[in-house]
């Protein structure tokens, strides 16, 4: 699997969104996707397009998004042409010359270079900025309102959807860079109108204020405006002597005769008038394009690697995967229901046998004296005692037969093994299998221990034996 | 998954854990394997056959422990071995590895063979007896069985239940084995299972590499598990507290209906991420198989801010409003530092002020539903982010509680987890100084703000501090 480039996209972050809802994997199953690709380990998002890739075929729900999200881009571009169309008809209109009144350059000005470093400068205190005093910034810009209107449109539930995809970072990203571009764009046209203009129409510009400005002062600003091309192209700065020549009064005569005179030198100002839309409209906002497209990108990639489950999958790929699972499956035991049946609830007082299991002699004199119990006949059986001894015990006993054992033993197939010896004998009239606690708790058992000896006792089926329980 | 050649490579450390029935060998395998599907019953015989644990790291084992079905006649296996004819030490094995051939269809010694044969394939040998109950002259039989075996072994005294017989089972259990250790593998700690791998890596000297790695893998993993703990926590604080739920609505204004509807989903949903994030956390310390006795997380103002539920885990009126206070003294200082400083810091205390009285008056307002939108837009009713100021601490001291339980429940325990009988108090495990910290991001997430990441990163620390001093 190849990962040429790197580089995450919009497609690229709502394909693995809509995958990681519907697939994440296992931590075994990521961690050999890493080691088979343990070259990219180092690099986390090629990493995760390669995931991306070779899971893709596991996605079963169609990319709704991804089907919004292109009708939204062909949006934008009626957007963005619509801003360059609007771009080149508002400069038709600043420099309509009727051939009476000339063309203020002040209001050129204001289009190409006042209102976008504006603009420029809003936009970059929104970036700076997020939450509320984003929103109420944003209110400022056109591209606002137009989106605005648009999702009163049939299609704004479907926006809504697209919209809750993205963290509120990234949103404000895609806008200053759609902002950026439509507002490129429109200085474009506005440029574009200038040159057809100056082409196509014989166009004189003047200049006209209301404050008291001089011929030099004047000069001095257009001079500092045009400092960034001044040395380059000195002739796209305007002389003192053509400010002269074309500073306008309202209240005189349309065009003095002086202006008539010179009339071809008053169309040198359009190179001036370029040059401010090139750099301030286009050039600078070209930059901050770029730096938009750079934020949008980073905050994209960010926001890929924090999307829900990107995390746990990167961690998955580097940890080890440390398994002390089983590979076979446990038969479970099947719970057999208590009942009382094979239980005594009494014990008597004289029995023909006493037998203890596991027990020493002097032990079952013990508790003999505490239960006060009595017999003429005590055997040991089981412990370090040999089978011939059992078997000798199991053969003599007799009549009613009492059969010590430790309760917290759970009964043992040796046990049984003697049991069912003790049950072949005929003598044997009746066998109670008496379980007892340690002596430090004086021989009292606990339910659950003696709830085992039931259920084993019942399991033989024998109606000779039964279990004490009082 | 990984490749098969971890079956051809069978030179890593095993261990049979073995011992009469009942002893709790199950209980030992699952608290040392991590692993809660290990069934355990106090039926005899509820390990019918041996299941071996493998800890595998990337597909590769590094050591895996057996666990067996206990001794049914032991007495006869014995007696088998010693009427076969004498053998010096070192040809013993081979006599029980001729009892295994010639047994392996007998069902009498079904169980015997399944606890023998890991042994007699090189396992070592740990031996589990319950400590809690007296010794009795009849586990000599099966101890001297596994001494025919000839393997590393060691004994594991369990203390069962209330009684205690360590040392008459120490003098006894001296005589046949090297080493004797108390493990109780229900209480048993993250440091005490480690104490344990390193006892039986001195059981034999190839495996004591194998089994240190082993010990820095688990404790890397226990590493891991807290860090992920910690980022479940943070990233479900982080989710509640700036949830915002919507709901449309028709009119002009909201209906008493539509409200309380929109004020049930949004509970139920912060109930499920709650839900969410615990099942997260019980998977991440591999415990799968919990069922709890918990209350439900009730937002309304008789569960939530009930007095139980305020002062288990929420914070006390007098922590609130100093909380609040300091909460608000935030917003201040902004205008404080806006201002440069010329406020002389007014800002901050009045700021300061009105959060502390905010704080005991919102202590019963959990919610602000507004109801958004514009004449030509649809309306919408919403409601959140949460804006009590003690919901964070005592979802924080939840889930700080159910995480702790969680990390330190043995993977032997069986028994439900009742969380309404801990003892808990948020405020002891969080103090003054904390809270600073962690209400910078609650401030921010109370006004719909994305927290800072350096807030963040200092909320994760102050969690995992609080955390840790809960293990």
């Amino acid at each position: 699997m190849q990962i040429k480039n790197s580089k995450i996209s919009i497609k690229s972050y709502l394909n693995l969104l809509e995958l990681l809802n519907e697939y994440r994997g296992t931590h075994e199953e990521n961690r050999l996707f890493a080691l088979k690709h343990e070259a990219l380990l180092q690099n986390p998002k090629k990493m995760l397009l390669a995931w991306m890739q070779k899971n893709e075929f596991r996605k079963t729900q169609t990319l709704e998004s991804l089907s919004i999200l292109q009708k939204l881009s062909i949006l934008g571009n009626f957007i963005g042409l619509f801003s360059l169309i609007f771009g080149f008809i508002a400069g038709f209109g600043l420099l309509s010359y009727s051939g009476h009144a000339p063309v203020n350059v002040i209001y050129y000005l204001l289009f190409a270079m006042f209102i976008p470093l504006l603009s420029m400068l809003v936009s970059m205190v929104s970036l700076l900025s997020s939450g509320t005093v984003f929103n109420a910034l944003s209110l400022f810009f056109p591209l606002h309102w137009i989106e605005t209107v648009l999702n009163f449109f049939s299609f704004r539930d479907k926006v809504d959807v697209v919209n809750t995809l993205f963290s509120d970072e990234l949103k404000k990203w895609m806008f200053m860079s759609r902002l950026q571009l439509f507002s490129l764009l429109f200085s474009v046209g506005l440029l574009f109108a200038l040159l057809v203009i100056v082409i196509s129409k014989d166009i004189a510009f003047s200049w006209s204020t209301t404050l008291n400005v001089s011929n030099m002062g004047f000069f001095k600003l257009l001079a500092c405006i045009g400092f960034p091309w001044g040395h380059t192209l000195p002739s796209a700065i305007p002389s003192v002597e053509l400010i002269e020549m074309s500073h306008y009064y309202r209240l005189g005569e349309n065009l003095n005769t002086q202006m008539i005179q010179n009339a071809d030198k008053l169309g040198a100002w359009w190179k001036y008038l370029a040059m401010v839309t090139l750099f301030y409209a286009i050039f600078l906002r070209f930059l901050l394009w770029l730096a938009t497209r750079y934020g949008y990108q980073e905050q994209l990639e960010k926001d890929f690697l924090e999307l829900d489950g990107v995390q746990k999958l990167l961690r998955e790929f580097n940890t080890p995967f440390v398994s002390t699972e089983s590979p076979k499956e446990e038969k479970h035991l099947e719970i057999v229901k208590e009942s009382d049946e094979q239980v005594s609830h009494a014990v008597a007082k004289v029995y023909e046998t006493i037998i203890g299991w596991n027990f020493s002699n002097d032990e079952i004199l013990l508790v003999n004296d505490a239960k006060g119990i009595s017999s003429s006949n005590i055997s040991t059986v089981g412990g370090n005692n040999s089978f011939a001894e059992d078997q000798k015990v199991a053969k003599e006993a007799r009549a009613e037969v009492i059969l010590y054992v430790k309760s917290w033993e759970p009964p043992t197939m040796d046990f049984i093994d003697f049991l069912e010896e003790l049950l072949a004998n005929d003598n044997v009239e009746e066998i109670q299998v008496y379980p007892l606690g340690t002596v430090g708790r004086n021989y009292e058992s606990d339910e659950r221990e003696v709830a085992i000896w039931k259920r084993k006792i019942q399991g033989l089926k024998s109606k000779k034996v039964w279990v004490i329980d009082v | 998954m990984y490749s098969s050649k971890e079956s051809l490579n069978n030179d890593y450390p095993k261990f049979a854990v073995v011992g009469h029935p009942n002893k709790g060998k199950s209980s030992i395998v699952s608290s040392l394997a991590l692993d809660d599907s290990v069934q355990i019953g106090d039926t005899p015989g509820t390990t019918q056959v041996k299941r071996g644990f493998p800890l595998k790291v990337d597909g590769k084992i590094i050591y895996e422990l057996f666990d067996t079905p206990g001794f049914q006649r032991a007495r006869r296996v014995l007696s088998w071995l010693n009427d076969q004819e004498p053998v010096s030490a070192d040809k013993k094995g081979d006599v029980v590895r001729a009892f295994i051939a010639a047994h392996r269809d007998d069902e009498r010694f079904i169980d015997e063979i399944e606890l023998l044969e890991p042994i007699m394939n090189g396992a070592g040998i740990i031996y589990v007896v319950d400590a809690s109950k007296p010794y009795g002259s009849e586990y000599e039989t099966e101890m001297e069985i596994l001494r025919w075996c000839g393997q590393p072994s060691m004994a594991i005294l369990n203390l069962i239940g209330e009684e205690n017989y360590t040392e008459q089972w120490k003098s006894a259990l001296g005589h046949y084995f090297r080493m004797v250790r108390t493990f109780n593998p229900i209480k048993a700690t993250f440091r005490e299972h480690i104490e344990l791998l390193d006892s039986m890596s001195q059981l034999k000297e190839e495996w004591t590499k194998p089994i240190k790695v082993a010990i820095k893998v688990l404790e890397d993993l226990q590493q891991q598990k807290i860090e992920q703990t910690v980022d479940s926590i943070v990233s479900n604080m982080v989710k509640t507290l700036s949830y915002i739920h919507r709901q449309k609505i028709v009119g002009e204004s909201a209906t008493t209906d539509e409200e309380e509807k929109l004020k049930h989903s949004y509970r139920e949903k912060i109930i499920k991420f709650e839900k969410e994030q615990e099942q997260n956390i019980e998977s991440i310390w591999n415990h799968r198989s919990i069922e709890k006795v918990e209350n439900m997380l009730v937002l309304d103002n008789v569960g939530l801010f009930s007095k139980e539920s305020a002062s288990i885990f929420g914070l006390s009126q007098q922590q609130l409003i100093i909380t609040g206070a300091s909460a608000g003294a935030m917003g201040g200082l902004g205008i404080d530092l806006l201002l440069g400083g010329g406020s002389l810091f007014l800002g901050s205390i009045i700021g300061g002020a009105v959060g502390g009285v905010g704080a005991m008056m919102g202590f019963d307002n959990l919610y602000e539903v507004k109801v958004l939108g514009q004449s030509i837009g649809k309306r919408e009713l919403t409601v959140g982010p949460m804006q009590n100021l003690n919901f964070p601490y005592i979802l924080l001291g939840r889930s700080l509680y159910h995480s702790s339980v969680i990390a330190k429940r043995s993977h032997a325990m069986r028994d439900n987890i009742d969380l309404e009988q801990e003892e808990f108090l948020t405020e002891q495990i969080i103090d003054s100084d904390m809270r600073k910290t962690l209400e910078k991001v609650h401030v921010s997430l109370r006004k719909g703000d994305e927290p800072k990441e350096e807030d963040l990163k200092a909320y994760k620390k102050v969690l995992k501090e609080s955390f840790l001093g809960l293990l």
